[in-house]
């Protein structure tokens, strides 16, 4: 024993090497957990700036030569200002110095300044003298030596002389709307409407001649705005009175409503259209400030208030965001709150002090917001607000969308239209991921738990060998096979056999109760022979039955539905048919998750000790009966925990949903209709999604939901297998 | 008990268990047809699709008189008539076939692959049985397989061989078939030298071309504030892009030429509605007179179409042709996962079974393990978009590749991006199997090596790894089973339905790790689900589907028995 302690000392190559695999291996063992950290930690920090809060902060300030200003506006870099005085000057600027770039006149004092509805760069000043002038700005970017420069200019936006809208000193209101080579001019005086059509308009050439149309109203309104796609007016009166004709056909425009714009007893202060001008701000003097928008309900139309913004005070004046449906409102001390209309959050509100009067505009990218006031104080707010669409609310609460009679859950990210208002509720995702893995699991768990309990219970251990991996082989097949057989095989097969397809669920059970007692009046030492093949035993029998239901389907689709299965249900119990729906994916996805189900649960009652068994077989009881009372119970946590596991398969799978529905996110249980998941929402939408917009975050956060659920199943699985492994080592 | 076995069989039956007892087994008998049947289903349906199946001619009743066509018969259905009697689309029933359809409700109805999409679309056309006046074989139809617009079907008229017309009329049959054949034979050399100056010579140079641009690139951002230093660096680049131009133009001469003769000689065939076909050698890839082939001949054409559906590449947007380069992409793609997932995964369980003392660190990587296998497939495909693609990817683009930018070289989808996803999300099964080779390694053998003098890091190199290597391997092959039929993260981080280049050339650096490439599994999802053909490109689909199939269940085998003789191997250590 002595000799031991001479050992020669190891050499430090060796012990060098030893150490540093030590290391090497620890650190390979902590990178596992890294790895599932990382993957969350980067979900997270994709999807924490969705939540981020608002800001708005001062970023430049400087004077210009004081003049009354009638507009500003940014351009869509927040490199270039332009501001429009009464006295009819046009003026570019630099936003972070001052320095003006250029200047043009139209030489005649203006009394108004409007933005054109459809083109956010062009202008319409009206002179004192009732003459219209459109003027447009460019803003070029060229690169000169790699250099970036932005070239801004400002000129007319047709090589045409000014638009005679009538006499001076009767114009009220008047708006103008260009699209589609279509020039649009609504004017009002008096009782008086004037539309102006101008056909084939290009920019910077000439303008033929209108058709005029005239028209004699009720009453005198003070204002007029083009509606939604300028296929309607709104005409508003100074009290807040509301008509809305529809232009659709220009020689003959239609009354759509005729009421108020604020509620009743109120006076308006402050309105105006938010993008695509379905909706309508409207501030009244009693402090509120509503979002309302026409809906189309049984009697014609109707003015509904559809979200109401909690700001302190009375709103005096309302800025729009170019781009999207969000606007700041300045109250009457002087402070603005930036909101957003789909969720109806005041986001921030931020104090302006001596720019409290100034004439304003929102940068198109809604990061810049420019303010002039009439001594020549300039001021660039910088504004911070990604994704004001996002709130807890429109992503799982019922949201009252434009152009819908009610709240609804909806998820329709895109459009090609860009006045659309994305609609970003995860509720019909995670419905349709709930529906899928339901039906999923209810043909997969009865199927997977049933074939465990034969195959570690009953089955002869020679066929057992071999239907083990036989099955497991099942999990290793690629779900894109299953998908695509579930989609282009079995999907039009069941449409075709309908009656056939659900009449097996009835017959198979009961086909199989009929074979058992039969099998039963077969002598006994012949049938004994079969113990433990039964499995084996009932295939041909099974084929038998799904081959005759196939061949009487027809009689019974005519004899119980009345020759057509699909119109039955649609007719009588308000299921409409799709091909590709929950039924084929419960098959498809069952098939997917059965070998996972089925290999962990027949695990867990193969593990059942055998002196248990035995004990209870010794005190009399059947096989049958030390199954149901003994094995089960103590099989049942690995059993929940094979169940939990299929359950995370099923809400992640992809491939199968994706081709065996039509990814419609409707939110119904009918079993023939489709769904939409989130794990086919991520695969069909993120290889779309622009970099770090809402949609992209909000796809992540779908993986990231995805995650938890998943990870709270498989979690609870191995905490619950975990407590089963320490309570049968005992045993 | 007495009382119990007293009451009637019927009640004693239920108690006993016996038909819940049936009913279980009849869970496993439903596995067993859902697995056996749909390996069936797609070995069936993927095999016929190279059969040269025989091509039918029939006369067909239709409103505007009888009309002739030929085609392969693809299904037969009974149909309900009263679905069509409703439909928009009756456009096979008319008044007249009304009056002879009275009082039925079911008719047969067949499919026939008609082709000559070019002439008279679609390529697949339905009949009613009671249209039909007759059918036949006619013996000499041949089938034309086209590089475009799919097959086309008629018989032999005649070949046009520089200008000089054959056909029956100053030719004999065997004469027109000698002709063909020597025409096959020489546009197979002409293509042959066609395809070689395309892949070879041609892409090279584009290659070197583009590596050029990038190298002048290059310069101009390090030499930004030096012009004349870099001037005179970028002249000997100019001299090498105008050599490269020049030669480029040459061969375009050359292939032109190429393309010219190819273009020369055209064939001839008469439709079954005597409508004349022509088509260019250029355009065939294959003829054949099915209705006159053996079985011998068929067999031999049946190996022959499997062979070039499995090295050519695909033609049509993928309904036609071959998979070569999916099949090409999948193996990288494994490959380049494997090497990255081995030590990896193997790494962990030795810290899980060798290193760690057992205790909260452990339970807490167990758990991690647990959860990275269940983590759905789709949320690491966004993990990897996310940040390989874009954070690591730009990150690389930036430091190393700006003089590429704005086009992204590693910011975009592409091998290795995919390669590292997959090997995350394999992990846990080479963990899970190598812990299980380890588990089964008796301490008395570790001892025995520690005892010896052997340090710990030398009895886990000399000792337990080799002896745990079976499982490893057995682990690295489930994965590589698990990785090659994995889509849905697949289509975030690399996948391409049509890759232009295969991610392995002849060009420096020869393996493209950047570049995107073709899968199996996303051929399978492309083809049956996007592709505007759908009808005509099942059969590939099945093809494909059981190619996949086939390999993966074969990586299982072999894991299995690796496993179990392991399993046999250790038996008599451990006692």
């Amino acid at each position: 024993m002595s000799e031991l302690g001479q050992l020669p000392p190891l050499s430090r190559r060796r012990a060098w090497i030893n150490t540093l695999t030590a290391r090497i291996v620890g650190l390979g063992g902590i990178a596992v957990i890294g790895a599932i950290v990382l993957i969350f930690m980067y979900l997270l920090w994709v999807v924490a700036p969705m939540f981020a809060p608002a800001s708005i902060k001062p970023a430049q300030q400087f004077d210009l030569s004081p003049t009354t200003i009638l507009k500003t506006d940014v351009n869509e870099t927040g490199e270039v200002g332009l501001r429009f005085s009464v006295a009819g000057e046009a003026e570019l600027f630099a936003t972070d110095t001052g320095s003006s770039i250029q200047r043009v006149t139209i030489n005649r004092p203006v009394s108004q300044v409007i933005t054109v509805a459809g083109d956010d760069a062009m202008y319409a000043l009206l002179g004192d003298d009732a003459q219209l002038h459109l003027l447009r700005a460019r803003y070029r970017v060229s690169f000169i030596d790699d250099q970036r420069r932005l070239n801004a200019t400002i000129k007319p936006a047709f090589d045409a002389s000014p638009i005679r809208l009538g006499q001076p000193d009767q114009l009220a209101g008047f708006d103008v709307a260009f699209a589609d080579e279509q020039l649009l001019i609504a004017s009002l005086s008096g009782n008086t409407l004037s539309l102006r059509e101008f056909r084939d308009v290009e920019l910077e050439y000439e303008l033929e001649e209108p058709k005029v149309i005239e028209l004699q109203l009720d009453k005198p309104y003070q204002q007029v705005r083009f509606g939604p796609r300028h296929k309607s007016l709104y005409l508003i009166s100074d009290e807040g009175g509301l008509e809305v004709l529809n232009i659709n056909n220009l020689t003959a425009p239609a009354r759509q409503y005729v009421g108020f714009l604020v509620p009743e007893g109120e006076k308006l202060t402050a309105f105006v259209p938010l993008l695509g001008r379905t909706s309508w701000l409207v501030a009244t003097d009693a402090g509120q400030l509503l979002q309302r928008f026409l809906v189309r309900g049984e009697s014609g139309y109707d003015l509904r208030t559809v979200r109401q913004f909690d700001v302190p005070n009375p709103i005096v004046k309302l800025v729009p965001e170019p781009r999207r449906k969000g606007f700041i409102a300045v109250d009457n001390t002087g402070t603005a709150h930036l909101g957003y209309a789909t969720t109806g959050n005041i986001l921030t509100s931020y104090d302006l002090n001596e720019f409290a009067e100034a004439v304003m505009a929102i940068a198109p990218r809604s990061d810049y917001l420019l303010m002039a006031n009439q001594s020549g104080g300039t001021q660039v707010l910088a504004i911070h607000n990604e994704h004001p669409e996002i709130s807890w609310g429109t992503l799982w609460s019922e949201i009252w969308y434009e152009g819908y009679a009610e709240p609804i859950h909806s998820w329709q990210s895109s459009s090609a239209a860009n006045d659309f208002e994305p609609k970003f509720s995860l509720t019909p995702l995670l419905f349709g991921t709930i529906k899928a893995a339901a039906y999923a699991l209810l043909f997969a768990v009865p199927i997977a738990i049933m074939g465990a309990i034969y195959t570690a219970y009953f089955m002869a251990p020679s066929m057992r060998a071999l239907v083990k991996p036989g099955i497991e082989i099942m999990a290793a097949l690629p779900t894109v096979i299953l998908g695509f057989l579930a989609g282009l095989w079995l999907a039009p097969i069941i449409e075709d056999n309908l009656s056939a397809v659900l009449s097996i669920f009835v017959t198979l059970p009961l086909g199989l109760f009929v074979l058992a007692w039969c099998w039963r009046l077969l002598p006994s030492n012949l049938t004994r022979r079969f113990d433990g093949w039964y499995g084996l035993l009932v295939v041909p029998p099974i084929l038998i039955m799904a081959a005759s239901a196939i061949v009487m389907g027809p009689f019974l689709e005519d004899s119980l539905f009345g020759g057509d299965s699909r119109a039955w249900f649609r007719d009588y119990l308000n299921l409409p048919y799709d091909q590709r729906n929950a039924l084929v994916v419960g098959i498809a996805m069952g098939l997917a998750v059965i070998p996972t189900i089925f290999s962990i649960a027949e695990d867990a009652i193969y593990g059942v000790p055998q002196p248990l068994i035995n004990g209870s077989l010794a005190l009399g009881a059947t096989p049958w009966q030390t199954l149901t009372r003994v094995v089960l119970l103590t099989a049942s946590p690995g059993i929940f925990s094979a169940v939990m596991i299929g359950m995370g398969r099923a809400v992640g799978e992809t491939m199968i949903v994706l081709m065996a529905t039509g990814n419609t996110p409707v939110m119904d249980w009918n079993i023939f209709q489709g769904m939409r998941t989130f794990a086919a929402n991520i695969a069909v939408e993120l290889p779309e999604a622009e970099v770090a917009s809402s949609h992209y975050r909000i796809l992540f956060l779908a993986a990231l939901v995805l995650f938890f659920i998943t990870f709270a199943f498989n979690t609870i699985a191995e905490l619950v297998r975990q407590r089963l492994r320490a309570r049968y080592g005992s045993l | 008990m007495s009382i119990e076995n007293s009451q009637s069989g019927w009640r004693s039956w239920m108690n006993s268990g016996e038909p819940w007892v049936w009913m279980n087994a009849a869970a496993v008998g439903i596995s067993i047809v859902a697995v056996v049947g749909i390996v069936l289903l797609i070995a069936v349906r993927g095999l016929a699709h190279f059969w040269p199946a025989d091509v039918i001619t029939i006369q067909v009743e239709t409103p505007s008189g009888v009309v002739r066509w030929s085609g392969e018969e693809i299904e037969r259905e009974v149909v309900n008539l009263d679905q069509f009697r409703g439909a928009s689309d009756s456009s096979n029933i008319d008044v007249e076939l009304e009056q002879r359809l009275e009082g039925l409700t079911q008719v047969q109805r067949v499919l026939l692959k008609t082709g000559n999409r070019k002439a008279t679309p679609p390529d697949f056309r339905w009949f009613f049985d009671h249209n039909i006046i007759s059918t036949v074989e006619l013996k000499d139809l041949m089938v034309v397989e086209r590089s475009e617009w799919g097959n086309a079907y008629g018989q032999l008229a005649g070949i046009k061989v520089n200008g000089k017309h054959s056909n029956l009329e100053n030719t004999s049959e065997e004469g027109l078939s000698a002709l063909l054949a020597q025409q096959h034979k020489r546009s197979a050399s002409l293509r042959k030298q066609l395809l070689a100056l395309e892949d070879g010579e041609l892409s090279d140079i584009s290659y070197a071309l583009e590596r050029l641009r990038l190298d002048k690139r290059k310069l101009e951002i390090k030499y930004a504030a030096q012009p004349t230093e870099l001037e005179n660096r970028l002249v000997p680049l100019a001299a090498q892009e105008d050599a490269l131009r020049q030669t480029y133009k040459g061969y375009e001469a050359q292939l032109r030429d190429l393309r010219q003769q190819l273009k020369r000689d055209s064939l001839e065939l008469t439709a079954a509605n005597g409508e004349a076909i022509h088509i260019e050698f250029i355009d065939i890839i294959q003829t054949w007179q099915p209705n006159a082939m053996s079985v011998t001949d068929k067999l031999g054409h049946y190996f022959r179409a499997l062979g070039a559906f499995l090295t050519e590449d695909p033609r049509e947007a993928n309904t036609e042709g071959g998979i070569f380069p999916a099949i090409f992409g999948t193996v990288m793609m494994v490959l380049l996962m494997s090497a990255l997932v081995t030590p990896f995964g193997v790494i962990a369980a030795v810290y899980l079974r060798e290193y760690a003392r057992q205790g909260t660190l452990v339970r807490i990587i167990r758990i991690a393990v647990n959860n990275l296998a269940g983590v759905p497939s789709i949320v690491y495909g966004v993990f990897g978009l996310g940040f390989f693609v874009y954070f690591l990817g730009g990150s690389i683009d930036e430091l190393f590749f700006p003089q590429a930018l704005p086009a992204p070289t590693f910011g975009t989808p592409g091998l290795l991006w995919a390669s590292l996803t997959l090997a995350l999300l394999t992990v846990p099964v080479v963990i899970v199997s190598t812990e299980e080779g380890l588990t089964r390694i008796p301490r008395s053998i570790r001892e025995g090596s520690l005892a010896l003098g052997a340090t710990k890091a030398e009895t886990l190199f000399k000792i337990v790894l080799p002896m745990a290597s079976p499982s490893i391997l057995t682990g690295v092959i489930l994965a590589v089973a698990r990785a090659a039929g994995e889509v849905a993260p697949l289509m975030l981080v690399g996948v391409v339905k049509l890759a232009p280049t295969l991610p392995m050339d002849g060009n420096f650096p020869f393996l493209h790790l950047d570049r995107k490439f073709m899968h199996l599994g996303f051929h399978i999802y492309d083809v049956g689900f996007q592709s505007p053909n759908v009808e005509a490109a099942r059969p590939l689909v099945f093809a494909t589907a059981l190619l996949l199939v086939v390999i993966i269940i074969v990586l299982n085998l072999t894991a299995i028995m690796l496993r179990s003789r392991l399993e046999k191997r250790y038996k008599g250590v451990e006692s």
